[in-house]
């Protein structure tokens, strides 16, 4: 036991000791900060119909907790999902590999590891709800156990599932990331849906029974018909609110098993994930453009030609970023499996005759996020290839490479997108048409700014995915390619960010140079 | 060309330096690098390369201050880092043509000259598969041929021979000694003999510092008439260890055959010839 402990906190450690983490917990804090809007703003997050709880405890203690499930459920599967990955790329995983630990185990503790990661976010969030409620200070009592509660029976089950379902990801898709990312986040919006419509057994974020209590409260109180639960962040509507008094959930054995049972489904997906895990005797996978003219090791030549190098033919000079464009381009459209462009033709044929409302608002936004694995590292490859020697020493890496990346990272928006901006040129309707050229770029520099500030593509992963999913639920403030907004007011701000961003990115690449 | 490193200064915390005080100059030729891990010869060699900047002191090629102007350096050098990786999914031409363009080498002449490199660094028959599929070796020599492209006056190879199988050494070393009457090559490797085929001059660090830099004959004079073997019973190893810098042991049945240095030989020693190996271990021994 032991020893298994040492492995755990082991991995925890290394996992935390990043940049990364330390920026995801500041983005999870901030996001946290608004779980319980203060009295004054303009948006609501849980509510009841027409009703809000007051700021007691027991509002806020089931009001974060709620959300807690429901965030890093969005954000833990993505934040989690390459534990083992990294074993593989480090070559640790081969090391592993030679030792008695058994499948189980070594997937066991990944699963544990990814748990005390999302854990210690929790307990931020937890800590910055208490924080909360003596700040708000509404003169009510503070009961802790209105806290510790929900974050018990509520967010433990559901991060325990998610970190086990990021191990089952990796040993089932390990070859095939995109699908994996792309996947969840189908499932989660198949979870959310569930949510919605009061999924019992199924409701893998926890918030039915709480909903149901503070539906009972607002029902008994006001015997108002209108008892809907509607959680996330809602803008407007907020003059019609009334406040209840919420005081907790009377939870029974079956509510409490019902979320144990996340608890047990996760322990089974990791027993199933170790009778099929690969224990590290993979070979990578490359794509070659006729793999039964390549050998898997392939002969060294047999006869040898001395070459001189003083005799070679010149080289001219040639500065220009034409031929990286091209290389990213390439790189671009060889990540990931093939078959994936078939779903991106897929999603462009819809782009051209889908309605124009759906094609724009919905059918873009989740287009773009299948690149998600293509845009996630498009400036953090050349370190997490070990190119970055050769890149950071090169003729003006600065105003060469990076500006070429960004460039091919646009062009794949703009071609993925070019159905519907035929249509909108057709139309003659050039507010929407620009909107998608600036989304296209600021999604871009978005996955670049993220990529070099965190050194990683996690961040930006995580973000684009709670990008998309509020896009699809039209989330005006997170429309960064105008399928809901469509003034110059908006444009104008997209273009204050394409250029915030821009300037970021060269900034921070610039600073990364001087710092190797 | 004249490449002038005065007083620098890699200073990682409080406590840790990379580099100490630093000053070399090179000129046109072939350099060897030799030192202990942790010696500084990748900061140096990273700092002449502008990855990394000094915390103080001046690198000048030419009397340009390449701290202060990267880019003059930067379009006449070939580099290949110690840890280095490649795109997997880019076949040897598309990578080759990737990092001929990072350099600023373009042209019609430059197919042909990638196709060169591949043929010198034995590459070509694969070169059309994605580089992923290459073995630990095959990826090294695409690092070399990668240093080339662009005609380089300024070649610096960190550890270049590690993956090698020595057929590779050998030609590795005939391909940078043709460049070596017009440029300047600078090249570490922990494989003493490597350097010793190969460099003009050799420096050997350690902690940071310079201990000694020279021609061959110089640097192995310091060590001259100091170079002993003797015969020992296996069991008085240990006791002799303990009292001269045994350099290499070689069993011969129940008695063993001890290389040292020493100023006062073992009775029965007999002289032996000295090796930049028995410099190199002398040198930094006695900085220890």
């Amino acid at each position: 036991m032991g020893t298994f402990y040492t492995i755990i906190i082991s991995d925890y450690k290394q996992r935390t000791r990043s940049y990364a983490f330390l920026v995801t917990l500041a983005i999870s804090l901030y996001f946290a900060h608004s779980f319980v809007p203060a009295a004054d703003a303009k948006y609501t997050t849980v509510r009841i119909g027409n009703y809000i709880g007051v700021q007691n405890a027991a509002w806020i203690g089931y009001v974060t907790a709620m959300m807690t499930s429901v965030f890093l459920s969005m954000t833990g599967f993505y934040l989690t999902n390459s534990g083992i990955k990294k074993d593989v790329d480090t070559g640790v995983g081969e090391i592993v590999a030679t030792t008695p630990i058994s499948n189980l185990n070594y997937l066991l503790a990944k699963a544990w590891s990814n748990f005390l990661v999302l854990l210690s976010i929790t307990a931020c969030v937890f800590v910055m709800g208490i924080a909360l409620f003596f700040i708000r200070s509404g003169g009510y009592p503070f009961e802790v156990v209105q806290f510790i509660l929900p974050y018990l029976v509520i967010t433990v089950p559901t991060i325990f599932f998610i970190a086990a379902l990021a191990v089952t990801g990796e040993v089932f898709l390990y070859r095939y990331a995109i699908l994996m990312n792309i996947g969840y986040f189908f499932f989660f919006c198949a979870m959310g849906t569930l949510d919605a419509g009061g999924a019992g057994v199924l409701d893998l974020f926890g918030n039915t029974p709480v909903a149901t209590a503070m539906q009972e409260t607002v029902l008994h109180h006001y015997h108002d018909a209108n008892t809907a639960l509607s959680m996330g962040f809602n803008f407007g509507g907020k003059k019609a609110i009334h406040s209840f008094i919420f005081e907790g959930v009377h939870w029974t054995a079956a509510s409490v098993l019902s979320r144990a049972l996340w608890i047990g489904l996760g322990l089974l997906l990791i027993f199933i994930s170790s009778k099929f895990f690969h224990r590290f005797n993979i070979r990578q996978k490359i794509k070659a453009k006729k793999k039964s003219k390549f050998p898997k090791i392939i002969p060294q030549a047999v006869i040898l030609k001395d070459i001189k190098l003083s005799e070679l033919p010149p080289v001219t000079s040639a500065y220009g970023i034409f031929p990286f464009i091209k290389t990213e381009l390439l790189m671009l459209f060889r990540k990931g499996p093939r078959w994936l462009w078939l779903i991106n033709l897929g999603g462009m044929i819809a782009l051209a005759f889908a309605p124009l409302t759906v094609a724009h608002q919905i059918i873009l936004p989740i287009l773009w996020f299948l690149q998600v694995g293509r845009w996630s590292d498009l400036a953090t490859k050349e370190k997490t290839n070990r190119i970055h020697y050769f890149t950071y020493a090169s003729y003006r890496p600065l105003t060469r490479l990076l500006p070429a990346q960004i460039m091919a990272g646009i062009i794949l928006s703009l071609v993925l997108a070019s159905p519907l901006l035929v249509r909108y040129l057709v139309a003659m309707q050039f507010l929407p048409l620009v909107s998608i050229v600036m989304g296209g770029g600021f999604i871009v520099l978005f996955a670049v700014a993220l990529g070099i500030l965190s050194g990683g593509k996690k961040l930006f992963e995580i973000l684009f995915f709670m990008f998309t999913y509020a896009n699809v639920e039209l989330v005006p403030f997170t429309d960064y390619f105008g399928g809901i907004n469509h003034n110059v007011n908006y444009l104008v701000l997209i273009a204050g960010l394409i250029a915030f961003l821009a300037f970021v990115s060269f900034m921070l690449r610039r600073l990364e140079i001087s710092r190797v | 060309m004249k490449l002038s490193i005065q007083n620098i200064s890699k200073r990682f915390n409080k406590e840790k330096y990379g580099l100490k005080d630093y000053s070399l100059t090179i000129e046109n030729g072939i350099l060897g690098l030799l030192g202990p891990n942790g010696a500084g010869k990748s900061t140096l060699m990273k700092i002449i390369a502008t990855i990394s900047r000094p915390t103080t002191g001046s690198v000048e090629l030419d009397g340009h201050n390449i701290l202060q102007d990267p880019d003059y350096i930067r379009k006449m050098l070939g580099y290949l880092p110690q840890d280095f990786g490649v795109y997997a999914n880019l076949n040897a031409y598309e990578f080759l043509e990737y990092i001929a363009a990072m350099k600023g080498v373009g042209g019609p002449n430059l197919r042909k000259r990638v196709e060169a490199l591949l043929e010198g660094v034995n590459l070509i028959e694969s070169a059309k598969s994605p580089i992923g599929t290459y073995s630990g070796g095959m990826k090294q020599r695409i690092g070399i041929a990668q240093a080339l492209l662009n005609d380089p006056k300024v070649l610096i190879f960190d550890e270049p021979t590690v993956g090698l199988d020595p057929e590779e050494r050998m030609r590795f070393r005939n391909l940078i000694s043709d460049l070596a009457q017009n440029s300047i090559i600078i090249l570490s490797s922990h494989i003493v003999s490597d350097i010793e085929t190969i460099a003009d001059e050799v420096a050997i660090m350690q902690g940071g510092m310079l201990i000694t830099k020279g021609t061959q004959a110089e640097v192995i004079k310091q060590v001259d008439g100091r170079v002993f073997e003797s015969v020992l019973e296996s069991t008085a190893l240990p006791d002799f260890k303990t009292k001269h810098l045994v350099v290499n042991t070689s069993r011969q049945k129940d008695k063993v055959l001890v290389r040292y240095i020493s100023i006062e030989p073992v009775n029965g020693s007999v002289p032996a010839p000295a090796s930049l190996e028995d410099a190199y271990l002398f040198l930094t021994h006695k900085s220890n």
